[in-house]
């Protein structure tokens, strides 16, 4: 891969980070004119308690002036205090943070895995039976919200047999050892990450398949059985490494799915990561947290898109050749 | 101009072969088996909204319908579908979802697709600043997760049915926008519209007359593929609070389902209708909206 | 007795199926290649020259139906199970395929994909990449290049390469230089011919362009409509052909490099015909000038000359005094 490849790519991402930090200023600054006027317990502020709050979320002065002093914060890392708990919002986030990173990075990993091979699978036996099943259950699965499928598992494992927790992180009160804690916050993971993993499936493999289907008639398929390879060999070897970079670009453009799956899995199983944080702030209407974990989305999601070219670039020899 | 002197015959000529590709759509949906059921179904639903009144009263829906009701009773010959946590009657409930889930999911999806069909239409005709411009901002919208986007948005903007519509289609444009392009691209490649342009026609002209055309089928179909997600992204937005519970869509009453504890009350009636609901309609949408596509684009057939 | 013949075709027929229905491309053809002979195979597009070379490996898609028999070294390929295909492919008879471009995998390293086979076979013979590519006129540093650093004509030569990796009986040569220009062209061809000579190996080459035939060519064979419809000695043939297909191919040698002339012989009005809508009789009446009332019932089958012992030709003119002789 040359570093012209991957420099063009990083600046494309700090561009597009920086374009989501402009476009949150819009929203949270302009479209919405008093933000003020969302806090619950404006009421009960005093005068001087009203403007050391205005002067502290940056509200005062003209647009530019707030528009400076949002980026300087910004960059900080500064993003106030939370309506709710009146902690610092950075603070909320980065307690949180870790539940969610373990929750969507155990399921993007099994959804894009599974999702891949089931699609690869589909794509090369077209109209098999396989192919038909999967294919159907793909689609119902693409066709349900994770949310409500969250709450299926709930009623039947959860709420039935009583073999898996019903939310949370881990066992409250119970006094582990390291390696008890360790399972039992395990224990609390398998439905969460099982719902989201299922939730993003059928969109994964939809697209694996699709990506198959257009590789099964290349010539470099004939060369390789013309050589005497097994079927099997001819997949696995030259039809799936093909099918996979075009895959790669639009599995990236839907990470931002699997994202906006963990705010309602995570309220479905209180699980107390981000994407709860997302929900409770929606209730309340935390402005700040809400602005935050918007900003924190977004840079994730163009942090995996950024991995996903990079990776796109190392799959492909015409890319990773080029100068 | 050249428009007006020539208008009689082939204007008949193209009514004549709109109406031959009209025909030959409608003979191959009907051979598409999963296409047309699901536009069966799709019907069987748009019956249900239209008629939603005479089917359940609307006053069922207000919170003191339920006063003298029992609380999350089961299914009754009274309460075909069982009551919610304050004592409304969840087929009502159901009945009239239909309509809220169908209309945000179509209103935003128009919006959507004008939003789409407009930035596609106007990125592929013209070249240079504009152009690099638009692809920016398309972009912009691809990246940035759409779902807390639109949560931002809906909370500056407000919570009710219509701004939730607004909301979804002005987040979910940006594919529609990428596809418009493409085939713009491709159809000025076939050069016919260069010969509209030297022949003197206007910017306006060619757009409508010789782009849109050409483009049409691919925005139905796309549109019909939007819809799905949008009652998706709708019934998300409405479990995480937004949207209004006397009025509830299907992803509302997922809410009140999953805060009412019905989960743990084994009250099935309450959570089990409108998620099937949800799944049904967007099945059918997706069934309808590819045979659509495979039928629209031959390349795609075996698919 | 030692059996000679390295290929023995009888009456081979390859329908494909597609969704207008059943697509004859070849309609019983019987060929025979010595040891070490190279037979000519020539015609227009679309007569079935690539079906007729892939079904000899059971290349064509799964559903497609073939019938008669190909015996190869003495084996029938069509009666064989999938495990001893496996091993007889590449290994008795390795193909240098039509469209240099597209038969290499993108993004395999080519010293991988030379490598891949010669594992898979490496029971024969133990050559390595690096001779391979020697052979080909490759350094070996190229083993590390990926198919896109490659041009044309390096590609057609690590296709070689691959082709003679597990040291074959018989080449099949599908068209090996279409898509390179001129220069190029006759090294490859050259090439093809100093390796065959060397290894004393046997081959099918196929072409549109009878021109290329006349130099490495012990017979020739033209094909029309799925069918052979002449088939003698190269040189023989080449001088004085006696089907009026052959002689209007061979009047009109297509100028090399021209992509038209492939396509339309000159000095032949009309197209090849559609497999799925032959005409009746003999295929080649309607472009036919000296076709008689007959022609347009009765299908003439390929049968020897009085003149010559080699030859077999399919027309109903084949033992007229007047065209034997030229
Ligand atoms: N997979 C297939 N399914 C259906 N028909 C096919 C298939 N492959 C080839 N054909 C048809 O079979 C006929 C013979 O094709 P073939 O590729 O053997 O011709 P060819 O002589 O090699 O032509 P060219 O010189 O262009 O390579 C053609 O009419 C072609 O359209
Ligand atoms: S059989 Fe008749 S039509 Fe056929 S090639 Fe001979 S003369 Fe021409
Ligand atoms: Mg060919």
């Amino acid at each position: 891969m040359s570093n012209r490849y991957v420099i063009k790519k990083i600046i494309g991402a700090l561009l597009t980070l920086f374009a989501v930090v402009v476009f949150n200023f819009f929203l949270f600054r302009i479209v919405d004119r008093d933000p003020l006027s969302k806090y619950r317990g404006r009421s009960k502020l005093s005068l001087e308690q009203r403007e050391a709050m205005i002067r502290r979320m940056g509200l005062s002065g003209s647009k530019w002036d707030q528009f400076v002093v949002y980026i300087k914060s910004t960059l900080r890392l500064d993003f106030g205090r939370s309506f709710d708990s009146t902690r610092p919002v950075l603070r909320e986030i980065a307690d949180r943070l870790p539940a969610t990173l373990i929750l969507v990075g155990i399921s993007t990993a099994l959804t894009i895995g599974i999702g891949l091979y089931i699609g690869a699978k589909a794509g090369w036996a077209r109209g098999s039976r396989f192919d038909r099943v999967s294919t159907s259950g793909t689609m119902v699965l693409y066709a349900t919200p994770e949310f409500f499928f969250g709450m299926l598992l709930l009623a039947i494992v959860a709420g039935r047999t009583g073999w898996f927790p019903t939310g949370g992180l881990r066992d409250i009160g119970a006094n582990y050892g390291f390696v008890d804690s360790l399972l039992d916050r395990a224990h609390h993971l398998v439905l969460p990450s099982l719902t989201l993993t299922l939730g993003y499936l059928g969109s994964y493999s939809l697209i694996m398949r699709t990506s198959m289907l257009e590789t099964l008639g290349e010539d470099y398929l004939t060369t390789a059985r013309a050589k005497g390879l097994k079927e099997s060999d001819v997949m696995t070897h030259h039809a799936v490494p093909n099918a996979l970079l075009p895959s790669v670009s639009v599995i990236a453009i839907s990470f931002g799915f699997v994202i906006g799956g963990a705010i309602t899995t995570e309220t479905v199983f209180s699980y107390p990561g981000l994407g709860l944080a997302t929900a409770d702030a929606i209730r309340n209407t935390d402005l700040p947290m809400l602005q935050a974990l918007f900003l924190v989305a977004s840079a994730a999601v163009i942090f995996l898109n950024l991995v996903a070219d990079l990776t796109y670039g190392l799959l492909d020899p015409r890319i990773r050749h080029s100068t | 101009m050249s428009d007006s002197v020539a208008s009689i015959s082939p204007r008949g000529m193209t009514w004549a072969r709109r109406k031959r590709a009209l025909a030959r759509v409608w003979r191959e949906l009907r051979n598409d088996r999963s296409g047309f059921s699901g536009l069966l179904i799709l019907l069987g639903f748009g019956l249900v909204a239209l008629c939603a009144p005479l089917i359940a009263d609307r006053s069922l829906l207000l919170a003191a319908a339920g006063r003298n009701n029992p609380d999350l009773a089961g299914p009754s010959a009274k309460f075909l579908l069982g009551t919610d946590d304050i004592g409304r009657d969840i087929l009502a409930q159901l009945v009239w979802g239909s309509r809220v889930s169908l209309f945000i999911g179509i209103f935003a999806t128009v919006v959507a697709v004008l939003i789409g069909s407009l930035v596609g239409l106007v990125a592929g005709y013209v070249k240079g600043k504009v152009a690099t411009v638009l692809l920016a901002i398309d972009n912009f919208f691809l990246v940035v997760p759409f779902l807390p986007l639109a949560i931002v948005l809906a909370v500056i903007l407000g919570r009710s049915p219509v701004t939730l519509a607004l909301v979804i289609g002005f987040t979910s444009w940006a594919g529609s926008a990428r596809l418009v392009r493409a085939q713009v691209l491709s159809l000025s490649e076939r050069g016919y519209v260069e010969r509209a342009r030297a022949l003197g026609a206007n910017s306006r002209h060619v757009i409508l007359r010789h782009i849109l055309p050409g483009v049409a089928p691919l925005i139905i179909a796309n549109a019909t593929l939007i819809v799905p997600g949008a009652i998706l992204t709708e019934s998300t937005l409405s479990f995480l609070g937004f949207g209004d519970r006397l009025s509830p869509s299907w992803g509302k009453l997922l809410d009140g389902a999953q805060s009412s504890g019905s989960i743990t009350l084994n009250a099935w009636w309450y959570y089990l209708p409108p998620g099937l609901c949800i799944i049904t309609v967007v099945l059918a949408f997706t069934l309808f909206g590819r045979a659509l596509e495979r039928i629209f684009d031959p390349r795609l057939a075996g698919r | 007795m030692i059996d000679s013949t390295v290929l023995k075709v009888r009456d081979l027929y390859v329908t494909y199926q597609s969704s207008f229905g059943p697509v004859p491309a070849v309609r019983g053809v019987d060929l025979d290649i010595a040891l070490g002979e190279t037979l000519g195979l020539a015609g227009e597009s679309g007569c079935g020259k690539s079906t007729l070379a892939m079904a000899l490996l059971r290349l064509v898609p799964p559903t497609t139906q073939i019938s008669g028999s190909i015996l190869l070294d003495g084996q029938n390929v069509l009666t064989m199970k999938p495990g001893q295909l496996r091993l007889v492919r590449w290994a008795q008879a390795s193909i240098v395929f039509q469209g240099a471009q597209h038969v290499l995998n993108p993004v395999q390293r080519i010293g991988a994909q030379i490598d891949e086979a010669i594992q898979l076979h490496h029971g024969s013979t133990s050559s390595t990449v690096r001779e391979m590519l020697a052979l080909v006129g490759l350094s070996d540093t190229r083993a590390d290049d990926y198919p896109h650093e490659l041009s044309g004509g390096q590609k057609q030569r690590v296709m070689i390469a691959m082709a003679l990796s597990c040291n074959p009986l018989l080449i099949i040569a599908d068209e090996p230089t279409t898509a390179l220009d001129v220069m190029v062209q006759a090294q490859i061809l050259q090439l093809l011919d100093n390796i065959k000579r060397e290894r004393g190996l046997s081959m099918l080459f196929i072409t549109h362009d009878l021109s290329v035939l006349s130099h490495n060519t012990d017979r020739v064979a033209v094909m029309y409509a799925g069918r052979i419809v002449e088939v003698g000695p190269a040189e023989e043939l080449l001088r004085g052909s006696i089907h009026p297909y052959s002689r209007a191919l061979a009047e009109s040698f297509p100028i090399i490099g021209d992509p038209k002339s492939r396509h339309q012989p000159k000095g032949l009005a009309g197209d090849p015909p559609d497999p799925n809508l032959l005409p009746s009789g003999c295929p080649f009446h309607p472009r036919c000038n000296v076709a008689i009332d007959s022609c347009k019932s009765i299908d003439i089958k390929l049968s020897a000359v009085a003149k010559s012992v080699d030859r077999q030709v399919a027309c109903v003119h084949a033992n007229d005094e007047s065209r034997s002789v030229k």
